[in-house]
């Protein structure tokens, strides 16, 4: 069945050479599928538990070993070895065998019996960043409770009614609440910015290889003319078919973070699939002004392996867009992925009003509307030009 | 011997005459290496913007706001009336905390009774949150104390017994090796040698898929010949790199640097071989040029997820913890930070370095098996050049 030159037709020639090629299926398919699982593995258990520490216990006491058993307790740490030095404490850590020593001091049992107070020393590794906040916070809760129970016990022993003794020992409590992910689970703050980390990467590859590779077989005037020779057209048919499927997998993305990893969705879920199929079509647009204005497949695929490999660390899910350096911000804001990731956090955790997410949506919009607007012409150009074409 | 040297001298000439395998070779390297940092060089975030709802408006209420105000990872920048404005405030991104005082609050603290404050933090982005956490806490925190030491100083205890009746077991904490737990002394050391990886996967890859393409005219070397010449190459090209990584990079971004050269570079060898085999072994699979980069781009993420230095290996499902180790980046980098970063010697990271070795010479079995399988190798290119070169 053959149509006239225009969308249609040339939506049906891509659709032949995608079938004519193995490399379809998997990029289109198998590779981004493997990736979100991967990645849902590695985060499946959500929150670290039983990081190893080692403890060096100088004092021997009957307290001391009480101390250790609540460390051992805490949903975080583990204590995996015990040590008789500091020296050799320090070398488990620099061996990676644990994250932390806890150090408590000879005659820890006695100083408190005293009324004297006995600091217990934690030296962690601080070069990886998330145990050791992790293990800091558990142990800050450990101690801290420790502490307050030898408190109690002095004051309850002086005669003062527990109700009473409790409010002494903390005049000022903090109640705390933690919003929008009380687990701090990483599954939930993490999967939802890396899966479309993972789909921009293939959507953009995808728009470049499709165009890229008219170029580089020198096919691109036979693309034209089924086209009728307009661009818009030619472009649109061309990349119709992965248009679709990589709108449908977005919206599978979000079956995969609503349904599956339960990840909470507290705001509009109309304006979450507004930006998926707005953020398809913006890593698009800057697939063809990739192609266009570099005019060379493996240059393009190069440039687009730039843009998205590092795209998260400019996303500001890690470390806030805010307090980044302006640069940074800038670059940040040319990639699709920043804008769409910010609709999907206010909108899915923290439920803003729709309103917040304007800006955001309205800049996916931008790079739809005008990215290919300055591109076509020099992509006729690049097109119709031989001297353009089979370049590596 | 000759076979060796075509390969080594072939390889070189194809790099040195394609753009493309330039950039990913020797200016992605070099161009990663400066611009992926720059998100990270603040180091650490402060004044995490809190919300406040103050219904107390009293003295000591009005002391937390000014010690909340007053620690470095909090800035008080909005004052509101209800808790539902604050709320509202973090919904829309603009306030990361809310510090709540209720009505009452001063009286309650008079009284002897315990008064609470509430603390909200946004745990939509966790970096936000605990900075902000912390800040509230430690604000609270020091103006629960000074309460406290007030009061048993005034029932007739020393300062010193005041301290050591109200916290008999106080936790000192000691950070190590990265004592302001600075996110750029955290993310450059890894990514480094990520970038180390990813890029000479792919540079290989696409040479690789460049020769294929081409069809491979030119004389024929032995696979062994074939294998190790281009390795030589790589080893070259990266030893260079990584000479400039560790000694260069690391220090234009004010990154710990405690390792010494010679145990560097002793860990770098098997780790630089393990990725060529490994990246000679899959070039196999790339007929296309672009094929390299569309099919390894992708597994930058997990492999830096799966690197151990961000996501603890303990709290991977065994299979990956285990599955990972094949990636050389997970040995590679837990080796690396530890050498050049915890100051270990090359003795405490036995293990990895043993491991690495391991895997370069597995993955040198499958690069010579395949090549031989393929029927002996070709040079990238025909001793005339490129062609079509631009």
């Amino acid at each position: 069945m053959s149509y006239p030159p225009g969308v249609r037709a040339t939506a049906r020639r891509e659709l032949s050479r995608m079938a004519a090629q193995p490399i379809y299926p998997l990029l289109l398919v198998v590779l981004p599928l493997l990736a979100f699982a991967v990645l849902w593995a590695i985060f499946s258990s959500a929150v670290p538990r039983d990081l190893p520490v080692a403890v060096l216990d100088r004092d021997h006491s009957a307290l001391s070993r009480q101390l250790l058993r609540l460390i051992d307790a805490s949903p975080t740490m583990k204590v995996a070895l015990s040590v008789a030095s500091q020296a050799e404490g320090e070398r488990l850590v620099r061996q990676g065998k644990v994250y932390a020593l806890v150090t408590i001091p000879d005659e820890f049992e006695r100083a408190i019996r005293r009324g004297e107070s006995a600091p217990v020393v934690c030296h962690y590794n601080a070069q990886l960043l998330l145990p050791a906040s992790l293990i800091r916070r558990d142990l800050r809760g450990v101690v801290g409770t420790f502490s307050a129970g030898i408190e109690l016990r002095r004051r309850q022993g002086g005669g003062t009614p527990l109700v009473v003794a409790m409010a002494q020992m903390a005049p000022v409590r903090m109640d705390r609440h933690t919003l929008f992910n009380p687990e701090l689970s990483y599954l939930v703050y993490l999967l939802p910015a890396l899966l479309p980390t993972v789909l921009q990467v293939f959507i953009l590859v995808l728009a470049v290889q499709a165009l890229g590779c008219e170029l580089k077989e020198g096919s691109a005037a036979q693309w034209l003319a089924t086209a009728g020779g307009s661009v818009r057209k030619a472009v649109i048919g061309k990349l119709l078919p992965a248009t679709v499927h990589f709108c449908l997998m977005g919206l599978a993305m979000l079956v995969i973070l609503f349904q599956s990893l339960a990840v909470p969705l507290r705001g509009s879920l109309t304006a979450i699939i507004v930006g998926t199929l707005l953020f398809v079509l913006a890593v698009e647009a800057v697939g063809i002004a990739l192609v266009a204005w570099l005019a060379n497949l493996r240059f393009a695929t190069s440039a687009a392996a730039f843009l998205a490999g590092p795209a998260l660390a400019f996303s500001g899910i890690t470390f806030p867009v805010a307090a980044m350096p302006l640069p940074a911000q800038a670059w940040g804001a040319l990639i699709p992925l920043t804008h769409f990731l910010r609709v999907l956090v206010d909108q899915a955790m923290r439920g803003a009003p729709v309103a917040v997410s304007a800006v955001p949506l309205a800049a996916l919009a931008t790079f739809v509307l005008v990215l290919p607007a300055v591109s076509f012409s020099r992509l006729r150009r690049v097109a119709t030009d031989e001297r353009f074409w089979g370049r590596l | 011997m000759r076979g060796f040297w075509a390969a080594l001298t072939g390889e070189l000439r194809a790099v040195r005459n394609d753009r493309g395998a330039l950039l990913v070779l020797v200016g992605a390297v070099l161009l990663y290496a400066f611009f992926y940092p720059l998100p990270y060089l603040p180091e650490v975030l402060k004044e995490v913007p809190v919300a406040v709802v103050d219904a107390d408006h009293s003295a000591l209420s009005r002391q937390l706001l000014r010690m909340a105000n007053a620690h470095e990872l909090v800035a008080v920048r909005f004052h509101v009336t209800s808790l539902a404005e604050a709320e509202a405030l973090v919904r829309a991104g603009r306030a990361g905390g809310i510090l709540f005082i209720p009505n009452g609050f001063e009286r309650s603290v008079r009284r002897g009774e315990s008064a609470g404050v509430g603390v909200y933090t946004d745990a939509a982005y966790f970096l936000v949150h605990r900075q902000g956490l912390t800040g509230l806490a430690e604000a609270v925190a020091t103006l629960s104390a000074g309460v406290e030491l007030r009061r048993l100083r005034a029932a007739g205890l020393s300062d010193a017994q005041a301290r050591a009746a109200r916290d008999p077991a106080p936790l000192l904490l000691r950070p190590l090796f990265n004592p302001a737990e600075g996110y750029a002394s955290y993310i450059v050391p890894a990514v480094l040698v990520l970038i180390l990886q990813q890029t000479l996967l792919i540079g290989i890859g696409l040479l690789a898929g460049t020769a294929r393409e081409r069809g491979g005219a030119g004389m024929s070397v032995s696979p062994l010949a074939w294998t190790l010449g281009r390795a030589t190459f790589y080893l070259g090209l990266y030893g260079l790199h990584t000479l400039v990584y560790f000694s260069v990079v690391v220090r234009v971004f004010d990154v710990p640097n405690r390792g010494r050269p010679g145990a560097l570079a002793a860990f770098a060898l098997p780790f630089l071989l393990a990725v060529i085999f490994l990246g000679l072994a899959t070039s196999h699979l790339f007929r296309r040029r672009e094929t390299a980069i569309q099919g390894l781009l992708v597994t930058s993420l997990p492999a830096v997820f799966l690197a151990g230095f961000s996501w603890p290996p303990e709290a991977l499902p065994r299979w990956l913890r285990w599955g990972s180790c094949l990636l050389p980046s997970t040995l590679g980098t837990a080796g690396f930070l530890r050498l050049d970063q915890m100051g270990a010697t090359l003795g405490e990271v036995r293990g990895e370095w043993l491991g690495l070795w391991g895997l370069a010479a597995g993955y040198f079995l499958l690069a010579w098996l395949l090549a031989r399988r393929r029927g002996g190798g070709k040079p990238a290119l025909p001793p005339g050049g490129l062609e079509d070169s631009q």
